[in-house]
């Protein structure tokens, strides 16, 4: 029963039934999906809105007048842009970090093998399942001590080796899909391991390893409660805490202004995910998402 | 296997010297936190005062207080509904609908359907939570009451009167892609020839589900289980930044308990005692869920 007719092969749902009865089945699933849509994405509704809207307010509606002076507020305001500029280097930075200490270690657990190497893996991994929320005052303890609390470093290095688990993983896993013949080769030409590593396989690994860090840069971009404890100044303050505080203060809030920040805060993940969709599984088995809450 | 073992000393050097950085990061700010916690919970470690400059130990006195506290309890219960009530029962059922639905070839505007679903899940979380807040808000203009006012129901303070059930539907909303993803995966995992002779063999599609799919992918529902159910247990942003704990601490999470404890109340000791009881939920669950990956890999 390998090959059947082309009217069986299709999906789960054309089975050789009555017509009307197929027809109903069909518009249920249209209409569950637009109910599951509807509901995934109307709550974005009003931040799209407001963003829009020079006299937005808490409240979803279509504004009299659309335009982007809430966009403007944002990047001509002095404290708006420093959340912007605070998020880019605390991400950043910790993305920058990342790819360099997992490339070396990605590349050395993919080719060497030594003893333990296997429960090493597997044991970083596990680290993934400890919940930053669980250990966030022992954290904070030990950054104090080392002087980290209320720097950038300090929050670089926390974000960054937060996802250094899962970043680790994926790289080993594109490492481990470049062939070794392929530096064999270049050994015998004469060139140096660590030289054909970079040469030879980096360029080969590369969309993966840029996968990584789009990953990662998305989880530390996003993170709130590791800058809500390790950080107080408020000129430290990244987008998520300026978001949380301008929430807190509620009467006070420019609702437009604070829409206008959450849509250019979640561009970057929107824009991301389109490009890294196909190792989206690979990330979610790895737990990847929702790991920052 | 690639990788080659390691047989000279000079080799050797240079692989721990590969490995050393990462190792370092992980160890100093992932791995001695948790490691830590258990260190502190038997100190009355506070954030200020004398017992933030010179703790003292006190042994098992911060676990004592906490098995006669009863907020610690209530805590922990309603992080146990919070996972079994949204990850467990809303994402999955919810998630792999979907992922059944948009697993229909025939099936046009996939993309935009998947786009909606995922879109909860990849935005950062306190754009969500912010999201929701004007969702749940709670004069008449707020759009759920608006939606519930078009059958006459008067304007609802949401994140007042049913606290739990608005944390628990937002958090469903934000992982129903979570849940989608991986099923998605798994279905397509199931061989169609079985579906088609299922199918000629008269079997509905409730029967092929029950018989044939389920079957057959019960061991990523059981990954999807057990991961789903770790990462609900750490949810912390979505809650805080919604209600903050309350009303009156009715969506105080064992995390936002932990949080209280020790940044509010500044008793970093006792925060750490509970952080502990946390620790060892989640990391008996992930044993058993690496155990699970590596069978697989």
């Amino acid at each position: 029963m390998s090959r059947t007719t082309p009217s069986l092969r299709r999906g789960p749902f054309s089975l050789t039934r009555m017509p009307s009865d197929r027809l109903l089945g069909r518009l249920g699933s249209y209409a569950t999906l637009v109910a599951l849509a509807l509901f995934c994405a109307v709550p974005f509704g009003w931040l799209f809105l407001a963003a829009i809207n020079p006299r937005a307010g808490l409240y979803l509606e279509l504004p009299d007048r659309v335009g982007p002076d809430n966009f403007v507020r944002v990047f001509t305001r002095a404290d708006s842009l420093r959340l912007l500029t605070n998020s880019l280097i605390m991400a950043g930075g910790a993305v920058l970090l990342l790819l360099v200490v997992c490339t070396l270690a990605g590349y050395a657990l993919s080719r060497y093998d030594f003893r333990g190497r296997r429960a090493l893996l597997f044991g970083i991994l596990l680290t993934r399942v400890i919940p930053p929320s669980a250990t966030i005052a022992p954290l904070y303890a030990i950054t104090l001590g080392l002087g980290l609390v209320d720097t950038y470093q300090g929050l670089i290095l926390v974000l960054a080796a937060q996802q250094l688990p899962f970043v680790l993983w994926m790289m080993k896993g594109f490492f481990d899909t470049v062939p070794i013949d392929l530096e064999e080769a270049a050994w015998i030409d004469g060139a140096g391991r660590i030289g054909t590593a970079f040469r030879v396989v980096l360029p080969l690994a590369g969309p993966g390893v840029a996968a990584a860090g789009l990953f990662a840069f998305i989880g530390a971009w996003g993170e709130f409660l590791t800058p809500l404890v390790l950080v107080s100044s408020p000129d430290l303050w990244p987008i998520s805490l300026g978001l949380f505080r301008a929430w807190v203060a509620y009467t006070l809030v420019d609702w437009g202004q604070l829409a206008a920040i959450s849509v250019l805060y979640m561009l970057p993940a929107i824009v991301f995910y389109l490009l890294v969709r196909r190792y989206l599984l690979r990330a979610t088995v790895l737990g990847a998402l929702q790991g920052t809450a | 296997m690639i990788a080659r073992r390691v047989r000279r000393p000079r080799e050797r050097l240079l692989v721990a010297g590969l490995v050393a950085p990462a190792l370092v990061l992980l160890a100093v700010f992932v791995v001695l936190p948790a490691v830590w916690a258990v260190a502190i919970s038997l100190t009355n470690q506070a954030l200020t005062g004398v017992d933030a400059r010179s703790p003292r130990f006190v042994g098992l006195a911060n676990y004592q207080r906490l098995l006669s506290d009863d907020d610690f309890f209530a805590s922990l219960a309603r992080s146990a509904t919070f996972v079994f009530a949204s990850a467990i029962v809303g994402q999955s059922l919810l998630g792999f609908l979907a992922a059944f639905l948009l697993g229909d070839r025939r099936l046009r505007g996939k993309g935009l359907f998947s786009a909606a679903i995922l879109l909860p899940l990849v935005v950062p979380e306190t754009v969500a939570a912010l999201a929701w807040a004007s969702m749940t808000a709670p004069s008449e203009f707020g759009t759920l009451n608006r939606l519930v006012g078009l059958t006459g129901i008067g304007p609802i303070r949401w994140l007042q009167e049913y606290p739990m059930a608005s944390i628990v539907i937002v958090n469903i909303w934000r992982g129903i892609a979570f849940a989608m993803v991986l099923f998605a995966a798994a279905l397509e995992s199931v061989p169609r020839e079985l579906l088609e002779a299922a199918q000629v063999d008269g079997a509905s599609v409730r029967q092929q589900l029950r018989h044939v799919t389920l079957p057959l992918i019960k061991y990523a529902i059981l990954l999807f289980l057990l991961l789903t159910t770790i990462t609900t247990f750490g949810v912390f942003g979505l809650v805080y930044f919604l209600t903050r704990g309350g009303p009156a601490g009715s969506t105080t999470l064992l995390t936002v308990y932990i949080y209280e404890q020790s940044f509010r109340f500044f008793e970093l000791g006792f925060g750490s005692a509970a952080a502990v009881v946390m620790l060892a939920i989640v990391l008996g669950l992930g044993l058993f869920y690496v155990r699970l990956l590596r069978a697989q890999i």
